[in-house]
Parts: C-alpha cells; sequence; structure tokens
C-alpha cells in the first residue's frame, strides 16, 4: 500500500537548485536508506516530506492526502529525528520525551507536563529501549552529551507513535555498538514488548555497511535520485558514484 | 603627534570625569547654615525616633506602600506578559494573522513607556482624584509596556527549531508554543519580572514623596519639617525593606532556577504572587475605606490648536530641554564612571564589601529625597538635580558592574598577576577589560532610564522639563501639560533609539550571552 | 500528588471570588459622607488635629457623616474639589479661583475674620545680614539671596509676595542659582529660614504669628524684614450640589453653623484657635477678583 508520494517536487534556495525533480513512492512497511554526500539534498528531502518545508513546484502526499492540507492529527502520524535533534534544552529528559505525545493532547496536558505531572509510563518505556539509565530522568538535557541527547530524540519520537519515520542521521554522534543496536531498534527488529516503532522508515545514514539492515536504497546526488534499488542490489561502485566529487 | 585611543576600559572610567563640575558647583554654593543642618542630618541617622507614634506611622507607611507597589507590580507584570505575547512577531506568524499587528502594537507601546510613572501619577492624579488607585495605574502602565517589550523580545529572539518540530509533529500551535518557547524564556521572564518588583517599590514610594501616601508621604513631611530624627526612622525601614527585597529575589531566582523541578516551583509561586496581590489590593481597600473606588472620571477641558500655539510660544524649549539633556549625560557620566574608579581604587576585599554596603544604601534612597537633602546646604540648581540622580543610578551600576567581575573566571587575573603587575593594573587589565564592554552597553541602557528620571528629580531641583510641567499642572494649564509630555515622549523615544543602537553594537562585539542582568538595568 | 495543585486552584479561586466580592460592595457609605479637606499649609499633624475636632462638630451640628480627607499638596486639593471627592475644602485665595473657575457654580461659604485683610511677611536669618525693608523698592535688597517661597500654589507665600517683589523689580530668577526655592509648606519655610538653610523667605502672617506665640520661632536667629500690603485670602469652598444630596438648604445651613462658631462652646473656641482667629465671617466671591487678576498676571491662572 503506498504510504507516501513525492511528485515532480522542486526546491529552489537562493541560488541553489536544492531538489531537482523528485518523485518517489513508499509502501508501507519500507524501510529506505537515504544515502548521499553532505549538501546532497538529505536534510532538505526530509524536511519536504514531514511538511515543514514547502516545495518550490510539485507535490507530497501522504497517505494519499497532500502533505500541506493535513490535520495536526494527521501529522503526529508523522515522527521525525532532526539532524539537529531540536529538544528543549531547557526541560529534563521526561518532559522532552513527553514532547513527542503533545500532539496527542490537550493544552492542559502540556501545561501538566512542564509542572512534571503527568503520567510518565509510556515515556519511562522509551527511555528504557532507548538504553539511557532510568535515573537520568529528571537531568536537565542542556546538561547532557551529544551521544545522550541524541537518543532523547530517539525516544522521543517513539512517544509519538507515528507511522512513518524520517530519520537525520540519527546515530551520528553513537559508539559503535550502540549505533548497531539503535538501528535495529528503528528498523523495528530488535525492540521491548513496551513499546511501538513506527512501520515505515525514510533514514539517512552516513555508514553504508549497516545498509543490509534495510530493504530499500536511495541515493541522492546533488538534488537527484540517482539510485533506486532494493538493498540486496546495492553494489561498491554506485557507493563509489554516489559519494565521487562531481 | 600620536593618535589618542581609546580602549573600553577607559570608556568606562572616563565619564567620570562629569564629577568634577557637579561637585564643584555644589561646594562652591554650600553655605554655613546648612552644614550644621547637614552635621544635625547626619547624627539623626544613629539616632533615630524611637517614638512609638513614630516607628507605627512608619510601619504603616511602608504597608502602604507596599500594598501599592505589590498590586501594581503583579497587575503589570501579568498585563505586560499578555501584551508582549501578542505583539511578538511569532505569535502573528503562528496565528497566520498579519504580522504587521505586533509591529504597529510594539511601535503603540514606546509611549507610555516613555513616560516615568511620576508623571502619569501627577497626570492621572488631575484627572482621576484622590483614590489609592491612581498610584496603581500610574506604574501599571508604564510597567506593563516595559515588561511587554521584554517578553516580545524574549520570544522574537529564542532559538525556534523545536517549535517548528513540533508544529510539524501535529501539536497545536499554543501547547507548542508553551512547550518549547515557555522553558526557554521563563529564567528571564522571571528574573526580570522579579527585578520589576524592586521598582515597583521604588516608584510607590516616589508616589508618595509627590503625595499619593504611604512611606513616600512620610519621609517627605518629616524631612520638609526638618524632623530628621522622624525622617531617618522611615528611612532606616525603607532601605531595609529594599534590602530584604534584593536578598530574597536573589535567593529566590536560585531556588527557582538551580532545580529540574522548577515548573512546580514556578506553579507554587504563581500562587503565592496571586493570593499575596489580592491580600494586598483587599488590604488597600481597608485602609482607604470609601476612597479607594471612588474614582471620578473628570474630563479635561481639552484645549484647541490656538491655546496650543499660545503655550508652545510661552515655553522655553530651548532652556528646558539643554537643561534636561545636561542633567542627563552629567548624571549618566557619573554613574557609569564611578563605580568603577572606586573599585580601582579600592580593589581589595574589604574596599568591595564597603562599596557594595554604600551601593545597597545609594538605591534605596529616594531619588527626589536626596535631592531635598541636598537642598538643605545648597542653592536649588540642575547640579543638585544632577548628583540626586546620579547617586541611586551609581549603587544600580555598582552592583551590576561588581557582580559581572563576581562571576568571572580567574584565568586571565592570575596570568596578569603572574607576569608581576601590581594588583590595581592587573586588576584594570583583566577584570574590569573582560567586563567593560556588556557594562557599556547596559550603561547605555541607563542613560535611557535616566532620561526618563529626570522627570522626577527635575521637579525638586527646579530645573528641566519635570519642574515645567509640576508648574503648569499647578496652574492648570493644560495645553502646557500635553505639550511638555508630548516633548518628554519625544525626547525619551530619540534617547531610547540611541541607546538601543549603540547597545547592540556594544552587546554583539562582545558576544556575551544574555544574562538576567542584561535586561534589569 | 496531582490532585494537590487543584485543591490549591480551588482555593485560590475562592480567595479571588470572595476579593471581588468584597471589591465589588456598591459605595453607598461614600455617598452618604460630607467630605472636607484642606490645602496642606501647615504641620500636617496640625491640621489632623484641627480637622477631626472640626469633622466631629460639624457632624454634630449638620447631622451627617462627616469625614476628613488629607491631602498633600495643594494642586491635589483643588484636583479633589473639581473630581468632586471633597464637598467643603479650606482653600487659599489663589486656590480656591483655581477651583471655582474649573468648577463653576461653587460656593464661598465663608472665611475668618483676618481673612479680608490678609497679610504676608518677608522674613531673613539674621546671619544673612539683610535690614529692616522700609520702602517697598529696598526689596531689591534680596537680589542674589538664596530666597525660598511656600507651596507653588500658596497665595500668602508665594503669589502675593512674588507679586510686591515683582515691583520692585526682583522676579524669580534675581534670587541666588537662578531660581527661588518652594518649601512646601509655611511652617517648612520658617525652618529653613532660621536654620539658615535660606537666607529669606516668604510665609503667611498668621502662622509667623501662631508659631512666635507657640515659642518655635528663634528670634535671635530670625527676624521679619517686611510685610505685604492686605489682601483677600482663606475662605472656605462648598460644592454646588450640597443641597440635592444632603437635602434642601443644607448649604445655608453650613454657612450659618461655620459663621455661629463662637467661644461659648469649648470644642467651638479650640478649633477657631488652631483657625488662629476669632470667628468665621460671610465671605463672597466678588473679594478674590484682585488675586484672579494677580494669579493671572503670574500665570498661575491660565
Amino acid at each position: 500500500m503506498k504510504l507516501l508520494e513525492l511528485n515532480k517536487v522542486n526546491v529552489y534556495s537562493k541560488n541553489n537548485h536544492r531538489l531537482k525533480n523528485i518523485n518517489l513512492t513508499i509502501g508501507s512497511g519500507e524501510k529506505v536508506a537515504l544515502l548521499g554526500n553532505s549538501g546532497s539534498g538529505k536534510s532538505t528531502l526530509i524536511s519536504i516530506i514531514n511538511g515543514s518545508l514547502l516545495p518550490s513546484s510539485g507535490k507530497v502526499f501522504f497517505k494519499d492526502l497532500e502533505i500541506k492540507n493535513l490535520s495536526p492529527r494527521s501529522l503526529t502520524k508523522i515522527a521525525t529525528i532532526w539532524q539537529d535533534l531540536r529538544l528543549i534544552e531547557d526541560l529534563n529528559v521526561l518532559q522532552n520525551i513527553n514532547v513527542g505525545a503533545l500532539g496527542h493532547h490537550s493544552l492542559y496536558w502540556s501545561i501538566l507536563n512542564l509542572i512534571g505531572l503527568t503520567d510518565n509510563k509510556k515515556s519511562l518505556n522509551c527511555l528504557n529501549a532507548v538504553k539511557l539509565p532510568i535515573n537520568l530522568y529528571k537531568k536537565q538535557v542542556r546538561s547532557l552529551s551529544g551521544g545522550q541527547k541524541q537518543r532523547i530524540a530517539i525516544a522521543r519520537m517513539l512517544r509519538q507513535q507515528g507511522d512513518l519515520l524520517l530519520a537525520d542521521e540519527p546515530i551520528s554522534n553513537l559508539d559503535p555498538y550502540l549505533a548497531n543496536a539503535m538501528i535495529k531498534l528503528l528498523l523495528g527488529l530488535e525492540y521491548p514488548q513496551s513499546i511501538e516503532v513506527p512501520d515505515t522508515i525514510l533514514m539517512s545514514i552516513h555508514r553504508p555497511e549497516l545498509i543490509s539492515n534495510f530493504t530499500r536504497v536511495i541515493g541522492l546526488k546533488a538534488g537527484e535520485i540517482i539510485i533506486d534499488l532494493t538493498s540486496n542490489k546495492l553494489r561498491e561502485q554506485d557507493i563509489r558514484l554516489l559519494y565521487s566529487n562531481p | 603627534m600620536k593618535k589618542i585611543y581609546l580602549s573600553s576600559p577607559i570608556l568606562c572610567l572616563l565619564p567620570a570625569l562629569a564629577i568634577i563640575p557637579v561637585l564643584t558647583n555644589l561646594i562652591l554654593n554650600i553655605h554655613l547654615g546648612g552644614v550644621y543642618l547637614l552635621l544635625d542630618f547626619l547624627k539623626s541617622a544613629i539616632t533615630p525616633s524611637t517614638d512609638k507614634l513614630v516607628i507605627l506611622s512608619a510601619i504603616k507607611g511602608l504597608g502602604i506602600t507596599a500594598t501599592i507597589a505589590i498590586s501594581s507590580w503583579a497587575i503589570s507584570s501579568f498585563t505586560g506578559i499578555i501584551i508582549g505575547i501578542i505583539s511578538s512577531n511569532k505569535f502573528w506568524i503562528f496565528l497566520k494573522g498579519p504580522s504587521w499587528l505586533g509591529k504597529s502594537i510594539r511601535r503603540l507601546l514606546a509611549f507610555p513607556r516613555s513616560i516615568h510613572e511620576l508623571i502619569w501619577g501627577l497626570l492621572l492624579q488631575s484627572t482621576l482624584g484622590l483614590s489609592p488607585l491612581v498610584a496603581i495605574i500610574a506604574i501599571v502602565i508604564p510597567y506593563s509596556a516595559l515588561v511587554a517589550r521584554v517578553v516580545a523580545d524574549q520570544i522574537d529572539t529564542i532559538d525556534d527549531r523545536s517549535l517548528i518540530a513540533l508544529i510539524q509533529a501535529g501539536t497545536k500551535p499554543i501547547n507548542a508554543l508553551i512547550t518549547s518557547i515557555g522553558p526557554a524564556i521563563l529564567p528571564t521572564i522571571i528574573s526580570y519580572i522579579g527585578y520589576r518588583l524592586e521598582c515597583s517599590l521604588r516608584a510607590a514610594t516616589i508616589l508618595g514623596i509627590f503625595g499619593m501616601g504611604g512611606i513616600g508621604s512620610e519621609l517627605e513631611l518629616s524631612l520638609r519639617s526638618l524632623e530628621f530624627n522622624e525622617m531617618w526612622t522611615s528611612l532606616w525601614l525603607l532601605i531595609f525593606s529594599i534590602f530584604a527585597i534584593e536578598e530574597l529575589l536573589d535567593r529566590f531566582r536560585l531556588w527557582l532556577f538551580t532545580k529540574s523541578s522548577s515548573g512546580r516551583r514556578i506553579i507554587i509561586s504563581l500562587i503565592l504572587v496571586i493570593i499575596i496581590t489580592i491580600m494586598s489590593i483587599i488590604l488597600l481597600y481597608i485602609q482607604n475605606q470609601g476612597l479607594f473606588l471612588d474614582i471620578r472620571w473628570n474630563t479635561v477641558k481639552l484645549t484647541d490648536i490656538q491655546k496650543l500655539l499660545i503655550a508652545f510660544n510661552e515655553l522655553d524649549w530651548l532652556n528646558l530641554y539643554a537643561d534636561t539633556l545636561i542633567m542627563t549625560l552629567l548624571a549618566a557620566g557619573i554613574a557609569i564612571g564611578i563605580p568603577p574608579l572606586t573599585l580601582l581604587i579600592l580593589p581589595a576585599e574589604i574596599g568591595g564589601k564597603f562599596l557594595t554596603i554604600i551601593w545597597t544604601f545609594f538605591r534605596a534612597m529616594p531619588i527626589p529625597l536626596t535631592a531635598l537633602i541636598l537642598l538643605l546646604f545648597t542653592t536649588p540648581s540642575i547640579y543638585v538635580a544632577t548628583l540626586a540622580l546620579a547617586v541611586q543610578n551609581i549603587g544600580v551600576l555598582g552592583r551590576l558592574l561588581k557582580e559581572g567581575i563576581e562571576q568571572q573566571k580567574n584565568e586571565l587575573f592570575h596570568s596578569v598577576t603572574s607576569t608581576g603587575a601590581k594588583m590595581r593594573s592587573a586588576w584594570l587589565y583583566s577584570r574590569l577589560y573582560s567586563e567593560s564592554k556588556s557594562y557599556l552597553g547596559f550603561a547605555a541602557y541607563r542613560t535611557d532610564v535616566l532620561l526618563r528620571e529626570t522627570a522626577v528629580v527635575g521637579v525638586v531641583g527646579g530645573a528641566g522639563l519635570g519642574w515645567q510641567l509640576q508648574e503648569s499642572l499647578s496652574s492648570f494649564d493644560w495645553a502646557q501639560v500635553i505639550l511638555i509630555i508630548s516633548g518628554y515622549s519625544t525626547l525619551t523615544l530619540i534617547g531610547e533609539a540611541i541607546s538601543e543602537y549603540s547597545n547592540n553594537n556594544w552587546i554583539n562585539s562582545s558576544n556575551s550571552t544574555p544574562s538576567h542582568h542584561s535586561l534589569q538595568y | 500528588m496531582p490532585t494537590m495543585p487543584i485543591r490549591k486552584n480551588l482555593f485560590v479561586s475562592s480567595v479571588f471570588l470572595v476579593g471581588n466580592i468584597f471589591l465589588s460592595t456598591p459605595k453607598v457609605i461614600a455617598e452618604q459622607t460630607f467630605s472636607i479637606g484642606a490645602i496642606p499649609d501647615q504641620n500636617p499633624e496640625r491640621l489632623n488635629r484641627l480637622y477631626k475636632l472640626l469633622s466631629e462638630e460639624l457632624s454634630e451640628k449638620l447631622e451627617v457623616k462627616v469625614r476628613y480627607v488629607p491631602v498633600i499638596n495643594y494642586t491635589a486639593a483643588v484636583t479633589a474639589f473639581r473630581t468632586g471627592n471633597l464637598d467643603l475644602v479650606w482653600f487659599g485665595g489663589l486656590t480656591g479661583v483655581q477651583a471655582r473657575l474649573q468648577k463653576p457654580g461653587a460656593k464661598v461659604i465663608a472665611q475668618r475674620d483676618i481673612d479680608s485683610k490678609f497679610t504676608s511677611v518677608l522674613i531673613a536669618n539674621k546671619s544673612s545680614g539683610i535690614p529692616t525693608i522700609k520702602n517697598i523698592k529696598d526689596l531689591k535688597l534680596l537680589k542674589g539671596k538664596r530666597f525660598t517661597f511656600g507651596s507653588e500654589s500658596s497665595t500668602s507665600g508665594r503669589l502675593m509676595p512674588q507679586y510686591y517683589l515683582e515691583k520692585a523689580n526682583v522676579t524669580i530668577n534675581s534670587f541666588k542659582g537662578k531660581r527661588p526655592g518652594f518649601s512646601g509648606s509655611h511652617d517648612a519655610t520658617l525652618a529653613l529660614v532660621q536654620s539658615g538653610s535660606y537666607e529669606a523667605g516668604a510665609l503667611n502672617e498668621q502662622v509667623w504669628k501662631a508659631n512666635l506665640s507657640r515659642k518655635r520661632v528663634d528670634l535671635s536667629k530670625v527676624k521679619v524684614i517686611w510685610r505685604t500690603p492686605p489682601y483677600a485670602n482663606y475662605h472656605w469652598l462648598a460644592q454646588s450640589n450640597l443641597d440635592k444630596r444632603f437635602g434642601k438648604g443644607f448649604t445655608s445651613k453650613l454657612k450659618t453653623v461655620l459663621v455661629g462658631f463662637s467661644s461659648k462652646s469649648p470644642r467651638q473656641k479650640e478649633i477657631m484657635k488652631l483657625f488662629g482667629a476669632k470667628k468665621f465671617v460671610p465671605a463672597n466671591a466678588n473679594q478674590y477678583v484682585e488675586i484672579e487678576l494677580i494669579g493671572r498676571k503670574l500665570g498661575k491662572i491660565k
């Protein structure tokens, strides 16, 4: 079943053609790896899909509805792990994870969260899933390390319970062991029963060795899709081509 | 010829030169009769009246002032936050409304802000009568606008990436605003609002000196009848309460923000504030049985163009403006230059402690009272007004400078002393140098405040626009009153624009993160 | 745990509610109260004593609740009369005219026996070397001296002295520092000149005499150097709507009561003593035409 569709999408910035005529369809349940060197347009593509950036031309559909017309409720189904994380540094860990669920709740609940009076069971499960010690929950995010923050961003995403996960280099700050564990978590290969993981995934990543875990690979170069294969068909020279200088 | 280069520490010290013309003029005008009076005044400081009635009436006065201060503070903080939110650009962007609306609200706010609460008080007293509500409204009008500006600035300068992330994830705009922007700006805003409480207390005291009740009236009356012992009873009480409030607020800030459970503490504090405010208003109501709500709206016969033209020609604009500007610049010079200069002369630990005490004392002295005391032994002149204005601001800027220096790390200082430099030069090159740029930035901000405060002191010192306003009000010449207020407003708005410009330059170049101090002073 | 703040909220809102009820009670009491006031020309303790007695006396004679509302400066007294906060005010000549111009229809009720021919005195500190002045032209000796008036809007402490000083070409810019002081009240003027803070000053002769008799004046330090010609000064001014609010004939009853004060009643005697006079006499607006002219000339009335 088709979940996401991009139709002739172009993005121009001041003096740059950042995405060139992108046509892309992603079906429910696909696990897509997004490859490409820095500046190839990966983050732009993710912003276009989650609707935080509108394309200069072309259309984006999520569940057959154009993304710019989606209601807030439908938007909660698209969960994003941003490259710059976008955590709220002045709040503590648990409050930040709760932020993932803000779209499901009322104003009253968001105030309760600010004073730390919400029911935290689900968020604690998420915290546990990203392998952070439970006693960290009261720490202010500002005081944590880059790797810890990244995992909190993952936990917040889990708390959102979306159908589509857009992840922009979600493991860049993690050591190999944790990176592996998180990939398995995000791809739904290994995760505790207490949580849900989005079924469909588009993840930009800089580690070709992990690609075997995905079902499909998309390669972006200078704003264009130049590779679109199932992951087992990806060859060494494809990767070399992708990361070579133009 | 060698070119002189003014580095920033020198720019901090140089304005102190302004003290020379001011002190020369005052000393030349000191007279013997006044010297006895001054000695008498100083002696009374150690022997304040301990008469039970005097103490009781001082305490009652302080109570009235405190209730006025708390009520006006709470109301202005509340309205200020609301207005601040609706005057921010982000608010309108997220509502998808016209963004010019926020901008125009901000422009409009410049007017109430540009006029000192005392002027509002005198004006409102003329139109609304004797109710103590007048004092509250007089403080609420400019303070709401001040708080609103800070809130709007905070909202608009905050990093909003996490807000966008929340909106993307389907969060309703209002929830997203509260969750992502709230925690980021609240510490600054709460610190600022806490500081406004100190300001409110000073403002309510000054309004008292001009007849709106409370400890200010007690001070004024006992000073006018030269009952120094009685005056010191009230003054010590006031100094003690201002000191206590400063200390309490410092502790409160620590309590509120050092733990991560601050959300709950904020709510608890909010509830406390609401209870205290309601109690204050009820107390005020009881104290002024019958008068509290006795507001009589009396429209002043608005003047026609003809009268305005006549009034315009009657006023000696050049002199009024000149006096006001001279007072502002000289007072600013003294207030900026003296704190680093005294710290330089007395850099030792004990010297610093001594200055802290003196400055606390300076901050607590109501400006018009300082002027009245100076008038006991000199003749009225703009120099009296200037010095009175400078004294309180030395206290304010001194505290700021000292706290800034105390928060510094010691590396630079040690690296300079390790070269064998003497303590004082080391202090100049490390401590003052590191602090100087942001200090000058805040000083520019403060100059702006000083310009507004000339209103208070002009009335007493017989100089500038403030004095003319009092004169026109007592002659019930509304045409003149309108003109003077517009004149004042124009002047302070220009001053604000200039100081904002220079402030941006200094702060940006020093690249300091905004602490709560940057907003307070 | 989560219920606790809710309970607190309830508590807060109920306090708020009670507060609101408190605040919204109509001001019935205020409407029926007859409010009297005065320009604060003397020490407030003295005024409090005087007007407390007067309120009691009027309350008994007029059979209404009388309240004394203290006002801290002259302008505020005029304003309070204009805004209707005060029903009956003891005004000076100038403030009375200002008040009547802003509230047409207000009625001049009475004055003291001394007010139709009132005088101000100029006093000087003896160490200033200013001699007693025989000829009005010699007032120019005050040029360059430290000089203080009383309140800005005082008739006897500023307006009339300034008027006569200007006749001798002494303007307010002729004093030392190019400006005079404004002490705020007659008592303050006396204290400041006696202490030497100012070399000379102007005050109301009745206050001067009252201080003399209470031995508050140190004649080794301060002396009278000149006395102004007589002019009409203080008077009672009443709102025009008193009959409507307190019953027909109230205004004339008020006048009769005030004029009827005599030394037979101990309280009335004490009141008149504090007023520094023997009795109140009827007064009318025409007596203050000269004050109005001078007020306009000096810019205090527009």
